[in-house]
């Protein structure tokens, strides 16, 4: 029976420190490895740990094809355990990738407004979103506006790569370091006056607080929004339901979903903020 | 995939269970199946555990649910499930497509509950044996409080064997004093199988912020790190009943699963290792073909319960 793949053997390529906890790794896949959408993720698992066990969801970076491989980029931060385990990966190490997983953000091509909205990590989907825009579908040409938040200019280690992508970058930093002093929501809620309603999409990701005031902020502003969440997972298949998020279910009651698979993109009208801003 | 099928007889039986193989999922692990149908081909499993079922669907644990903890994680999911009505007529249709016996595991706050999802179950076609989880650690009612208690535990076993003429798993806690004493109890009071174990209790805190990493507080322990304490459990409880045994807790790798046919278990039961792996219980099965291979065994049956007496000496 023909099973599709899931499972991986990758070889990192490389694994560089940006800045201070924050890593860029590029790992060689074969080139049959599925081409994975803007918003997937993929769970590295290292090979040689036997003490750690899961894999780790990454949101995709970025993505290069090559004639016999592909090239797959993410961008993290280290926080536990298993992060730093594979901050220390040398090139050459093999890693196992599961992967493309997950719902990837819905791109309607009739959208002439896009808006990219994100903060500190969330970059990583957003990125990897922006590019496929300007790059993957030549004939969609819609305008682009993006806001990107980070603590300080130091953590906007790959502005340099973006800003050929989109020629609207408003840069907001909690420190004053760079761009605008305050959270991306605050030029955003100025600007977001101006668009239309109907030819809008806002893509975002981010910290949850950051997700939360956008959420707030859109209460008087009925512009339509997906977000990509986070939790902790085990499988990433759908089957542990140990990713669990509470959105609004039917006849406004709450329901989990699971993050991995139902998600992890999401309207973010859905998302039911009492359990999910607990980890601010 | 049938190219390489060996002539060696894997096949086992449960009672009056008969599985082409001894390796099956772990309820839980395995959703009911369509999660992993797509990568991994189910019909070469020995059975499918689907995840508890209860009589109504259940919302389970707010997050977070799980942690990992060193070789090992910790989940408190709380049984979150579409309920017995919805998976009957959603999620085994799917399975019933494969030649694959499926075991349905059941949950009650009550015994009531237990015995009213049997009967559910029962009416149904492709439902092949049921698995009664009094061993759940992460729920307030039911569930592990049938099973930490003798008279209870064998109370919910009579009650449900009464109301089903399916094989009946019974599924025991390791958070018991004496567990070979609780299942001594569920074989008198009829079940035809014993599995074990499910999730020790553990803990686990965030030091920077100073609370529990889970929001349930404790959850279940699973993976390798409890492989050892379910292997002395298993063995214990094979020393003391005549019932089949099915053993699980941290099998990672065919050398796991064989050391728990070595003691005596009749099948094995693949969790967490899905997790990592979703083909892991398929990879266990070929690592035990190999062996019997190697061993010159031409029978499965043959290597069950030929624990030697005595440790590594020479």
């Amino acid at each position: 029976m023909n099973k599709k793949r899931v499972l991986w053997v990758g070889k990192v390529l490389s694994n560089r420190e940006m800045m201070k906890g924050y890593l860029l790794m590029s790992v060689r896949l074969p080139r049959t490895f599925d081409a994975p959408l803007p918003g997937q993720f993929v769970m590295i698992h290292l090979r040689d740990r036997k003490d750690i066990l899961l894999g780790r969801p990454f949101s995709i970076y970025g993505i290069q094809y090559h004639k016999s491989r592909v090239i797959l980029e993410i961008f993290y931060r280290v926080v536990g355990e298993g992060t730093y385990s594979l901050s220390l990966l040398k090139r050459g190490t093999e890693v196992e990738i599961l992967g493309p997983l997950g719902r990837p953000f819905e791109v309607n091509r009739r959208i002439k407004n896009i808006v990219l909205v994100a903060g500190g990590l969330g970059i990583a989907p957003i990125r990897f979103l922006l590019e496929y825009l300007k790059k993957g579908i030549s004939e969609f040409q819609p305008r682009i506006r993006f806001y990107m938040g980070a603590k300080t200019a130091g953590e906007l280690v790959e502005l340099d790569r973006l800003e050929p992508l989109c020629e609207d970058i408003n840069v907001c930093t909690d420190d004053c370091s760079m761009g605008y002093h305050g959270f991306v929501t605050e030029p955003l809620e100025k600007d977001l006056k101006s668009f239309p309603i109907a030819d809008t999409m806002i893509y975002a990701c981010g910290p949850a607080a950051m997700i939360r005031r956008l959420a707030g902020l859109l209460e008087d502003h009925p512009v339509p929004c997906q977000v990509s969440m986070e939790e902790r997972m085990a499988c990433g298949l759908g089957a542990c339901l140990g990713c669990a998020i509470a959105v609004k279910g039917q006849n406004g009651g709450r329901q989990y979903k699971r993050v991995c698979k139902d998600g992890p993109v999401f309207d973010i009208r859905d998302i039911l903020w009492d359990e999910a801003s607990k980890e601010e | 995939m049938t190219i390489n099928q060996t002539h060696r007889n894997l096949s086992v039986e449960i009672g009056r269970l008969r599985l082409r193989n001894p390796v099956m999922t772990a309820s839980g692990t395995f959703g009911y199946g369509e999660e992993y149908g797509p990568y991994v081909d189910l019909s070469r499993l020995g059975a499918i555990v689907v995840k508890g079922l209860s009589l109504k669907p259940r919302m389970g644990n707010p997050p977070p649910r799980i942690v990992e903890t060193p070789c090992g994680m910790l989940n408190a999911v709380g049984l979150q499930n579409v309920g017995v009505d919805a998976f009957i007529r959603e999620n085994l249709p799917f399975l019933t497509q494969f030649d694959l016996p499926v075991i349905a595991n059941i949950f009650g706050e009550s015994v009531e509950e237990y015995v009213k999802v049997a009967e559910i179950l029962s009416q149904a076609s492709g439902v092949h044996a049921l698995e009664v989880n009094i061993s759940c650690p992460n729920v307030k009612k039911g569930g592990i409080a049938f099973g930490a208690n003798p008279d209870m535990a064998a109370d919910v076993t009579r009650r449900v064997k009464a109301s089903t003429d399916l094989p009946v798993i019974v599924k025991l806690t390791p958070n018991v004093t004496d567990i070979a004493e609780i299942a001594e109890s569920v074989e008198a009071a009829g079940a035809d199988a014993i599995s074990l174990i499910n999730t020790i209790t553990g803990m686990s805190v965030d030091i920077e912020r100073r609370v529990p990493h889970l929001r349930n507080i404790t959850g279940g322990l699973s993976g390798p790190a409890i492989k050892p304490v379910a292997l002395r459990m298993v063995w214990q409880v094979i020393q003391r009943v005549s019932v089949p045994v099915i053993g699980l807790g941290g099998i990672m790798t065919a050398r796991d699963a064989l050391e728990f046919l070595i003691v005596g278990a009749r099948a094995v039961q693949v969790g967490t290792a899905h997790f990592i792996h979703p083909h892991a219980a398929i990879d266990i099965l070929k690592g035990i073909e190999d062996y019997l291979e190697q061993h010159q065994f031409d029978d499965i049956n043959q290597l069950i319960g030929t624990l030697k007496p005595g440790g590594e000496t020479c």
